[in-house]
């Protein structure tokens, strides 16, 4: 306790306390707090902490990588859907690796044994993908009103199960005969997603990611079931009072991050290489990148395209980073992880904090 | 408690407990206080009263310091402080209960009372001296607890209990109790009371938020009362009437509604059929039967943790029940879902305001807006627009029944959060009014606003019933209940145990019943009277010196 005597605050203390409290503060400091952890960890490695900044910006943002820049967004975009879509009610997506590898297994399936023409074949591949992931995704929602298993837990547990049913398969059932790698065939022609003009990256299906974007945004906020999913996130008990199919609601977020998620493995799956190959849809990491972004937005549509971006400088300039200013690329996802435990921290802190706020 | 050093050193100081001098607060374009003056005399208990929105909170928040004044000065035994957070105030020998309470449900009631001020042995918490302590303090005080239960088992009245002890655990002189009876039944209020006179006797200053006017004569020495921000009335207590200060509440006198008690009732709106709910061995709800038919109200009196709130649950289907039947308006419920049987034409006021009624961070448009989402006229049941909601008709309607129901707030988009008790539980009242339901439950419906707001909540009650609606009103008010309800039965542990006509109906016949009273429950024409009263504590009992 201090004894001096009061006087009234000082105009610009209370303007600077009402902007600490500001909604963006904590994921802005996050970001900022990220950074700084990056420049000490390169600068104790012995490097300089703004040549590899400055290097993760040219890369990423290089006119002549632009393309391929703009398709990995598209991805870490479709990626934050798959968390961002559960996230709105208040429960957390963990399995988006099993989802996107299933859908990328069955839109493979699809291109190479189905005979129709490209022009119904991609889009079958594609709904396909999404009904498989989200068939998948949606498994968590009963798992958890059923059984009381919490979503966080069960996508954690069964997407490593689907990733490795799809590596057994890829290795030995549906594999390509005599390849050193475990993959399938090239896609027919047909079956491959369309271009955009001639860019070499970024495809139709970009156009895809972009289209579920903006129905999430217009259902999250102009739709009943989107209403329905806020006033969960805010508040379950209230939503079940107020007559909300909680059970149902979870099914349906599931199912579509799982579609999201599947989609997205599909568009990969169908573009250059135009293959199915072990792996290669996990290692770069979107899933992770997308959570992280979602988490950045607070789940809000309107703000996922812009957090996305973030994360696809930190991916597509980690690879620049590390030819150019010899830092190892994982240092991107150092700083994912730790935007990731700061906004986890909060989003626990506002929870006690709501449990235990007055009147 | 151990004296207070301050004390101890400086002697009888004739400095007041507290003095807050001219304290000023705004939230945006609000101004929550306004040049507020209020003395709190060493050993007195000091009512503050006002309408909802009036400030109340928002002042003994400043006291405590969990906000800031804008302006003012507080003073602690005469000297100036500034609280930088409620653990100065804590420091300077301050306690605050606050309405809402803020225990850890799974730990006991011994780990809660020390929470953050544990007496240690060799760095680890000492249990035994905590449950010593405990028993110690209530002892004292006659606040019975008991130091090992959990928290999350106990009654409302027992939680509260556990905070003053809390409270007292790290020697609070000066006691802030924040709406402390909004949550109680009659008989927890009377101890309450003598717990407040007992700590005042022996030098604690309490300072009492309440709407109650019957509380404030039969407790208080001083009032202070509030209105917009600023002070409008300040009473010794032995020259305040009823009427004097509802006036300097609300600037106008107050009539009280009373139900009529004419009309026919019509066809059964609400069957409740030998229901059980919980688990069959000791179920919270034991073989209930009851009806409501179209143009009645029927009263549910009992001490709260009797069953009333479980058998809300059932009928609204958070909760299924064991066994038994509802019926709504004739159609068989149970097992179906909240949305269907709200289809079916129920509403539910809810009893816990911020656990169940609302969502504090969504606005005051969302919150009035759940359950009237999917039907027009934001929504459609049918047709293309089914599945979409309209902004523009959320926030139209959201307005038109901010005003209709005199909402304070500084806007329909302001998270409900920052309103004030009060005015969120008429948020509440309008959502769940405004379906217009054949069949509506009210649970504690007028708890935490003011005289002026009970009044119109009960008018619409009455409204409600002479539309023909069929209305089920739980409450811990026995006076609301006599006021609104053509029957009243009583629960005990579960069952119901007696039911009256509004003609038979007195306090103490259901004082009685709701005490458990055996003979009540046989035959409750049988010399109520005789009955033992709630609480055998010498304390004035609130209800029936309640002057009208
Ligand atoms: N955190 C906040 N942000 C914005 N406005 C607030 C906040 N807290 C309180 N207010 C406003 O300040 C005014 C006073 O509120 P306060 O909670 O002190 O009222 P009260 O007298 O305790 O009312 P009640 O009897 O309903 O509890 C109200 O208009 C309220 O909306
Ligand atoms: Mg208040």
């Amino acid at each position: 306790m201090t004894s001096t005597p009061t006087k009234p605050q000082p105009r610009a203390r209370r303007l600077l306390a009402t902007a600490l409290r500001h909604p963006a503060v904590v994921p802005l400091g996050a970001v900022v707090l990220a950074l700084l952890i990056g420049a000490v960890i390169i600068a104790a490695a012995g490097l300089d902490p703004l040549t590899a900044y400055a290097a993760v910006l040219e890369g990423s943002l290089d006119p002549r990588q632009l393309d391929y820049t703009f398709s990995v967004w598209g991805f870490i975009c479709g990626m934050a859907l798959a968390a961002a879509i559960p996230l709105r009610m208040g429960e957390f997506n963990l399995g988006g690796n099993g989802q996107m590898v299933l859908g990328g297994l069955t839109a493979a399936w699809v291109a190479l044994n189905v005979p129709l023409p490209g022009i119904l074949l991609v889009p079958l591949a594609v709904l396909a993908a999404a009904i498989v992931a989200g068939g998948f995704g949606a498994l968590s929602a009963p798992l958890a009103t059923r059984f009381g298993i919490p979503i966080i837990i069960s996508t954690l547990l069964l997407s490593p199960i689907a990733v490795a049913v799809v590596s057994y398969l890829l290795r030995f059932q549906i594999g390509e005969a005599g390849s050193a790698v475990a993959q399938t065939p090239r896609l027919p022609e047909q079956g491959r997603m369309w271009a955009l003009g001639d860019l070499s990256y970024s495809n139709t299906g970009l156009l895809v990611i972009i289209a579920m974007m903006v129905a999430f945004y217009v259902v999250d906020s102009r739709s009943a079931v989107g209403f329905e999913l806020r006033v969960v996130g805010a508040n379950r008990r209230f939503g079940a009072y107020g007559g909300v199919r909680v059970g149902r609601l979870a099914f349906g977020a599931m199912a579509a991050a799982g579609a999201a998620a599947g989609i997205v493995g599909a568009i990969i799956v169908m573009s250059s290489p135009y293959r199915l190959i072990d792996g290669a849809l996990i290692s770069p990491g979107y899933t992770f990148a997308g959570l992280a972004a979602a988490l950045l937005a607070g789940g809000r549509p309107a703000l996922i395209p812009v957090t996305a971006i973030l994360f696809t400088i930190l991916q597509v300039g980690g690879a620049s980073m590390e030819r150019s200013a010899d830092v190892p690329r994982q240092l991107s996802d150092v700083l994912q992880g730790v935007v990731i435990v700061v906004l986890a921290l909060r989003t626990v802190l506002d929870q006690r904090r709501t449990e235990r706020s007055s009147a | 408690m151990t004296p207070p050093l301050a004390a101890a050193v400086t002697g009888e100081s004739p400095a007041p407990a507290v003095e807050l001098v001219g304290i000023g607060k705004r939230f945006g374009a609000v101004v929550a206080n306004d040049g507020v003056d209020l003395v709190l005399r060493r050993g007195s208990v000091h009512a503050v009263m006002g309408e909802n929105g009036a400030g109340k909170s928002t002042l003994m928040s400043m006291l405590f310091g969990l906000l800031k004044p804008d302006s003012g000065e507080i003073h602690v035994d005469g000297v100036p402080v500034q609280f930088d957070g409620p653990l100065d105030a804590i420091a300077a020998g301050l306690g605050m209960v606050h309405q809402h309470f803020r225990l850890f449900d799974s730990m006991t009631v011994a780990d809660n009372v020390v929470y953050g001020a544990e007496p240690t042995r060799a760095g680890l918490i000492d249990r035994r001296a905590a449950a010593a302590r405990v028993r110690e303090l209530s002892e004292r005080y006659g606040l019975e607890t008991e130091p090992t239960a959990v928290v999350g088992s106990l009654s409302a009245g027992a939680r509260q209990r556990v905070e003053i002890l809390k409270a007292l655990h790290r020697d609070a002189r000066i006691l802030i109790l924040d709406e402390p009876t909004a949550v109680l039944t009659p008989s927890e209020v009377t101890s309450l009371f003598t717990v407040i006179r007992r700590a005042a006797d022996a030098g604690t200053t309490v300072v009492l938020v309440t709407h109650k006017i019957h509380e404030v004569l039969a407790v208080s020495d001083e009032v202070t009362v509030l209105r917009d921000g600023r002070v409008t009335g300040r009473f010794a207590t032995s020259e305040a009437t009823s009427a004097s200060l509802v006036h300097a509440m609300t600037g106008r006198e107050i009539d009280e509604v009373r139900n009529p008690g004419t009309g026919t009732t019509g066809a059964v709106a609400l069957e409740v059929d030998h229901v059980t709910v919980g688990d069959p061995r000791t179920p919270a709800v034991h073989d209930v039967s009851l009806t409501v038919h179209r143009g009645e109200i029927v009263g549910v009196a009992g001490v709260s943790g009797n069953g009333q709130h479980e058998l809300v649950a059932a009928v609204l289907g958070t909760v299924q029940a064991a066994s038994g039947r509802i019926r709504l308006l004739g159609e068989e419920v149970g097992g179906r879902s909240v949305r269907d049987r709200r289809a079916a034409g129920l509403a539910v006021i809810p009893e816990d305001r911020r656990g169940e009624g609302t969502a504090v961070t969504l606005s005051v448009a969302e919150n009035v807006t759940l359950g009237h989402h999917r039907t027009a006229p934001i929504g459609a049941s049918k047709g293309l627009r089914r599945g979409w909601m309209s902004i523009r008709a959320e926030l139209a309607r959201a307005r038109e029944l901010i005003a209709d129901y005199d909402v304070r707030t500084s806007g329909e988009q302001q998270p409900i959060g920052a309103l004030s008790g009060g005015n969120a539980q008429k948020v509440v009242i309008a959502r769940e009014l405004s379906h217009g339901a054949p069949v509506l439950i009210a649970e504690q419906p007028t708890q935490g606003v003011d005289v002026g707001a009970i009044e119109s909540i009960h008018q619409r009650l009455l409204d409600y019933r002479a539309g023909g609606g069929a209305v089920l009103l739980v409450s811990h008010e026995i006076s609301e209940l006599l006021a609104l309800a053509d029957r009243i039965v009583v629960m005990y542990s579960g069952r119901v145990v007696a039911e009256f006509s509004a003609a038979e109906a007195t306090t103490a016949r259901i004082g009685a019943a709701m005490a458990g009273a055996a003979e009540a429950a046989a035959a409750p024409e049988a010399a109520p009277d005789t009955a033992p009263a709630p609480a055998d504590t010498p304390a004035p009992e609130p209800e029936t010196d309640r002057t009208p």
